[in-house]
């Protein structure tokens, strides 16, 4: 079998079968549910979610009367000397009706999945149901708090396509339940039927293969190496400067809270990303990462809309490189720290990596040699010499058929102008930018929204042109800049023609009937890819396309499901 | 300056109703023209005294900048409305405007989740709507203002009737 010789070659990941939890082992106690029954989350949630508060309330009386101890004056005020049953009544009272008003909110929320759809129903007052449509998730969470994770609770995040709230979230509950609804959601997603036999059968988890993982020490590597590090270093070395030749000491106290700020920034960053490892099933990518949070994300074949692969310059010693996604419904990065972690598919790591995590969201890459495309999308430089964009545009030149920009604007980019350019394979579109911090943009065609031409007087003063395309919030903003005038718009009209045939191709949300193969056939691009990687020769073209396969009706069964799990144990 | 168009050759471009440009006057007489009072009060106080600080030539340059700015843009509008236009083409929408800043935006039929037509007060009374396209993306930016009533009605229809028709998921 194809995912058995891929998995052992790649010989980095443990086991299949083994990496995180037993597939094939169905949740016992959730097994006896009838479908669509109305169900409730963990009782303990509501004390999980509302911690903070708690520990706020302890804190702010507890420090009062910690304080008044340590100064031995009265733990109360003579003013409020004879009321303290009082006090002490209503404080219960207050407490009381919080804990019923938590007990209360537990009691009528209330999820189902049912008919296509997952409903949530909550509130006792202002009553709000939600149902979002299983057809239309984009990506679907497990994300467990470090407290969460002590009672052994997890919350499911479900994302549908809008930039802002999670659709469905259902906080708190219990971790064997959680993955066994996300299996379920994700089954019915893909467009798996139950049984008509035994309706109340759970859904077997799908089989995953470990792709890759990141070591703590690269990790650390690639904060130390960071943006932020190098700025840092920078303010560091302005205050010591500043402190010496103004013979000021006190400079030295603004640094302490400098310090402490970073040093959460850093460890926020080490808490989010240790351990991060990425694996591939047929429901899609699994990333999971975290070290006291943790949080495991599934997004499904196809949902993700464009992707971004940077170099900060400092990474270039060790050849490391971070890629991010956007994915509909995860919305702006910058909206909140944990936005900025869910989309990234690989915080750090080697140009294997990259190809490897490439071969997965681009099961099939159209071109022949998806190695040195994304090569010289990453790494290569137009040469300088006097040419045109469309010469370098003939296949099987040396520059994996990047168009760059050309060579009157060097006056305009005088760094960038070799490297900013494009190229286009069957399936997506690949922008390379920055020569100091190095960028591809890469975006599947069925996925370009729109797009626009843009072009500013000093632009047209050189004849050239931008051109955007649009996609979904995210941290990818696709834009191709200062391209030739003549190129950007025989550019603009392909992609407009490439991206309604990708349309045209693209049939189903239902994910199955398209990406059948996907993940042996992903995994075994893994394998080439990295074969190849390790070799430093070019891919050869022996990746069979992953691309719509309409002709495999068969794949809808459960019955297959089944096959494709025992595929690995008996490898 | 070579003035040649981005857009692709070869489109018949609907052009937008030249009774816009009122719109766009009065838009503009709104924003300009409050600007330019409040920066001119400086001059008025110093002229009158109360003021000591601004110098006499800074309360005269700001406002005769601010001014000229706002009568440089003014002189554009007419154009920058003849510079709108649109096309339907067999699968998309394009639209495109400015003249120093040029864009021409390409809009797939099959991507437009729902269309907007919205009427201010002065286009009401011009008989004029904005249309506005949404999609997926917040980046598109697609919005034809200035059309008649009438044919904002029609191109609604239209994009609704053709959108339907080639609807993508995501």
């Amino acid at each position: 079998m194809t995912s058995d010789r891929a998995v052992t070659s790649d010989g980095s990941g443990p086991v299949p079968g083994t990496a995180g939890h037993a597939p094939g082992k169905p949740a016992g106690q959730v097994s006896g549910r009838p479908d669509g029954e109305w169900q409730r989350v963990h009782p303990a949630s509501p004390f999980i979610r509302g911690w903070v508060a708690l520990a706020a309330i302890c804190f702010f009386f507890g420090r009062d009367i910690f304080e008044r101890m340590l100064q031995g004056r009265p733990l109360l005020d003579e003013l409020y000397e004879g009321r303290v049953p009082f006090l002490l009544a209503g404080g219960g009272l207050v407490l009381l009706l919080s804990v019923l008003g938590f007990i209360m909110t537990w009691y009528f929320t209330r999820y189902q999945v049912a008919e296509g759809y997952v409903r949530v129903n909550t509130g006792f007052l202002f009553k709000q149901q939600r149902q979002a449509r299983l057809d239309r998730v984009q990506a679907i969470d497990i994300v467990q708090p470090l407290l969460a994770r002590i009672f052994g609770l997890a919350e499911l995040k479900f994302e549908v396509a809008d930039a802002g709230e999670s659709a469905v979230r259902l906080a708190y509950l219990r971790v064997d339940d959680a993955r066994q609804l996300r299996a379920t959601i994700l089954a019915r997603a893909a467009g798996l039927e139950p049984d008509p036999e035994r309706p109340q059968a759970a859904l077997p988890e799908a089989p995953e293969y470990a792709v890759l993982s990141v070591p703590p020490s690269r990790l650390v590597g690639s904060l130390l190496l960071s943006e932020q590090s190098f700025f840092v270093v920078l303010g560091a070395v302005a205050s010591v400067v500043l402190s010496a030749v103004t013979e000021n000491r006190g400079f030295y106290f603004y640094l302490i809270p400098a310090a402490l700020g970073l040093a959460a920034a850093y460890w926020g960053s080490f808490n989010k990303g240790y351990n991060f490892t990425a694996a591939i099933s047929p429901d899609g990518i699994r990333l999971r990462y975290g070290l006291l949070d943790t949080l495991a994300q599934t997004l499904p074949p196809g949902r993700i809309q464009a992707l971004k692969v940077t170099q900060p310059p400092l990474w270039r010693i060790f050849g490391w490189y971070r890629m991010q996604v956007n994915v509909a419904g995860y919305g702006n990065a910058g909206s909140n720290g944990e936005g900025a972690t869910r989309t990234t598919l690989l915080p750090v790591g080697l140009l294997d990596d990259v190809m490897r995590m490439l071969s997965l969201v681009l099961p099939d890459p159209g071109t022949p040699e998806p190695v040195r495309v994304f090569s010289a999308g990453l790494t290569g430089l137009a040469p300088a010499g006097e040419r045109s964009g469309a010469e370098a545009a003939q296949p099987g030149e040396a520059e994996g058929g990047f168009v760059t920009s050309p060579r009157r604007v060097r006056l305009l980019a005088p760094l960038g102008w070799r490297r900013n350019g494009f190229t286009a394979t069957a399936t997506a579109l690949l922008i390379r930018s920055g020569r100091v911090w190095r960028e591809l943009v890469v975006v599947p065609h069925q996925r370009t929204q729109s797009m626009a031409l843009h072009q500013g007087p000093l632009a047209r003063r050189f004849r050239v042109a931008d051109l955007v395309l649009h996609t979904t919030a995210g941290p990818v903003s696709p834009r191709l800049i200062q391209a030739g005038l003549d190129e950007a718009r025989a550019l603009f009209d392909a992609q407009a023609a490439r991206a309604r045939e990708a349309r045209k191709r693209q049939t189903s949300e239902q994910w199955l009937a398209q990406v059948a193969q996907t993940a042996p056939a992903a995994v075994a691009a893994v394998a080439a890819v990295s074969e190849a990687g390790a070799t430093g020769e070019a891919a050869p073209a022996d990746t069979p396309p992953a691309g719509p396969g309409p002709e495999t009706p068969d794949l809808h069964t459960p019955h297959h499901r089944q096959d494709q799990q025992k595929g690995p144990e008996h490898g | 300056m070579p003035t040649e168009a981005i857009d692709p050759p070869g489109i018949a471009w609907l052009r937008v109703s030249p009774k816009y440009v009122t719109v766009r006057l009065v838009e503009w007489a709104i924003g300009n023209l409050i600007a330019l009072a409040v920066l001119s009060l400086p001059l008025a106080f110093t002229l009158m005294g109360w003021w000591t600080w601004p110098p006499l030539w800074l309360a005269v340059t700001v406002p005769a900048v601010m001014l000229v700015l706002a009568l440089w843009r003014l002189a554009l509008i007419p154009r920058q409305v003849r510079a709108i236009g649109y096309a339907e083409r067999d699968d998309d929408l394009l639209i495109r405007g400015g003249i120093f800043f040029q864009r021409t935006l390409v809009v797939p039929y099959g991507r437009m989740q729902y269309v907007d037509i919205g009427v201010g007060p002065v286009e009401r009374s011009l008989g004029l709507c904005t249309l506005k396209l949404h999609t997926a993306s917040a980046g598109t930016n697609a919005e034809i203002p200035g059309l008649p009533a009438d044919e904002g009605a029609r191109l609604r229809e239209q994009l609704s009737a053709r959108g339907a028709a080639r609807l993508a998921g995501l």
